[in-house]
């Protein structure tokens, strides 16, 4: 009788403590989701952050660009509507978006910009008047900077979305989301055009780099 | 790239030896014996004796595919330098190396501000500069903690190319067109007339200049704290007490003689899954002993050609 007592309080308590331990195991996974997702908005904010500040800077660019003689107006027009166009996408700074459709759109838009602006440095070519221009060399220098920092924050973005995605789809995981309602998020495809080879531009201009610098298997 | 991996091949002998101390009793007692003969003898007495046994055997493959690997690819992120300022193209006196480390060194006690300066005589990459030396000065976590306050001057010689990425933190004070004013219209006049000291003081002092302002130093630099701090320890000692603590449940538990020792199986399992392996993490401190700290790049930066 009495060792039957005992047994049965021991599986009380085996009981009690099991579904103590389901509980923080829950606690714990449903944590590490919000802190991913979290992550996955911060990334978002930044990505928005750093084109922003490639919209800002057009105004600049086009105004000093303007200023050359007879420069291309095409070019410039192209520029300042994808930027206007840019504009018009309304998204949420502060949250990455749920909708792939959306994130298609956004980088859509970015990506037209993108092609405007690189068409336009390609023009500023003909013209050695800009080439020489101090005010376009720093701006010139500046979009280049805004450029790679583009390209970094979707890295890092990507990289967080991924993470986010991976938990949310493997085991345990995935029934805590499926509960709480966590979906996977879109994330950056390539840039359209990213699968053409670049074309290699041969500058004759400056002095070639030694042999052994081209020697690199 | 060949005398390298032998030397690697080597070490990698001589851990395993190290390893099975029981096996091999007379070979060990042989390779003390040929410790001055040529290394290549060595690998090659090495790989006689390793073939015995398949572990070490593929040890041995694993290294030469690293190396090999290694050899063929087309970028080489290059190892940490030893001091703020390195130049491995030779292009600058050994009392100029001294007093830009101490310059810089200074700088950061100042300022907090990290300020690293790195010739190279070339570019081990296919990349853009941009991309490549954004990802070598990430790679060294160059600025502190937090801050992110670090910017690198890659210098690469046989290129005619630099480049100064700027960690997140130093983004406002050194703006990218900042950056390249100094690059473009200070230190390239230098680098034309091959005056590489002359260049680089003057990169040095501006790059200092733009970002003096941005934060306040503690009289220290990251290693110089971090070498008195020792956080490294308290996650060790946490990790000691868990240990300890573990062993007497588990003895105390077996005294009672209760059938349930298997309780300490899930307990165990249950806990470090929730934590998402919150004692490790404590340790974070662990490459105390060389610069850099835990600075982040965010593709900022600008820089020339010469």
């Amino acid at each position: 009788m009495n060792k039957f007592a005992i047994g049965c309080g021991g599986f009380v308590v085996i009981l009690l403590f099991i579904i103590v331990i389901g509980a923080l195991a829950l606690g714990g996974i449903y944590n590490r989701l919000v802190r991913l997702q979290q992550g996955v908005d911060q990334s978002w904010a930044q990505v928005q952050n750093v084109y922003q500040r490639r919209a800002d800077l057009i105004p600049n660019l086009v105004n000093t660009v303007s200023g050359a003689a007879n420069f291309e107006k095409s070019t410039l027009v192209e520029v300042t509507n994808a930027r206007a166009s840019v504009g018009r996408v309304q998204i949420d700074p502060n949250k990455a978006p749920a909708d792939a459709a959306k994130l298609e759109e956004f980088q859509q838009a970015q990506g037209q910009l993108s092609n405007a602006l690189s068409r336009l440095l390609v023009v500023v070519e003909r013209y050695p008047e800009l080439k020489a221009n101090q005010n376009f060399l720093t701006l010139q220098a500046q979009l280049e900077g805004t450029e790679n920092r583009i390209s970094v924050e979707r890295g890092n973005f990507n990289t967080a979305v991924q993470n986010y995605n991976t938990a949310v789809r493997s085991v345990p995981a995935n029934f805590v989301a499926g509960i709480f309602g966590f979906a996977p998020r879109p994330f950056f495809s390539a840039q359209p055009g990213a699968e053409k080879a670049p074309t290699v531009n041969f500058n004759f201009g400056t002095p070639a780099p030694s042999p052994a610098a081209s020697a690199t298997p | 790239m060949i005398p390298g991996s032998t030397r690697a091949s080597r070490v990698v002998c001589g851990a395993l030896a190290a390893n099975s101390p029981s096996h091999e009793q007379g070979d060990n007692s042989f390779a003390d014996n040929r410790t001055g003969h040529s290394v290549r003898r060595g690998a090659e007495r090495c790989a006689r004796g390793r073939a015995r046994s398949p572990n070490s055997a593929l040890a041995v493959l694993f290294g030469l595919i690293y190396f090999v690997a290694n050899s063929r690819a087309a970028e080489v992120i290059p190892p940490k330098p030893p001091g703020y300022f390195a130049d491995y193209a030779g292009v600058v006196s050994k009392e100029a190396v001294v007093r830009f480390n101490e310059q810089l060194a200074q700088f950061e006690r100042e300022t907090s501000n990290q300020v690293w300066v790195v010739v190279y005589p070339k570019m081990q990459s296919d990349s853009d500069i941009a991309d490549y030396t954004r990802r070598v000065a990430q790679s060294w976590r160059v600025g502190q903690q937090g801050r992110n306050n670090g910017a690198v001057l890659f210098v690469f010689v046989q290129d005619r190319k630099m480049f100064i990425p700027t960690g997140y933190g130093v983004e406002g004070a050194l703006p990218d067109a900042t950056a390249f004013d100094i690059t473009e219209y200070h230190v390239k006049p230098h680098f034309r007339n091959k005056d590489y000291e002359g260049g680089l003081a003057e990169g040095i002092n501006l790059i200092c200049q733009a970002i003096r302002g941005e934060y306040k130093g503690t009289g220290k630099t990251a290693l110089e704290t971090r070498g008195e701090g020792g956080s490294a320890v308290p996650g060790f000692v946490f990790f000691l007490v868990f240990i300890v603590v573990l062993i007497l449940i588990a003895r105390a538990s077996r005294r009672r003689g209760y059938g349930y020792s298997s309780l300490g199986g899930p307990f165990i399992g249950g806990w470090s899954g929730g934590s998402g392996g919150g004692w490790s993490s404590g340790g974070s401190g662990g490459f105390s002993g060389s610069l850099g700290g835990g600075g982040s790049f965010g593709g900022g930066g600008a820089g020339s050609s010469w």
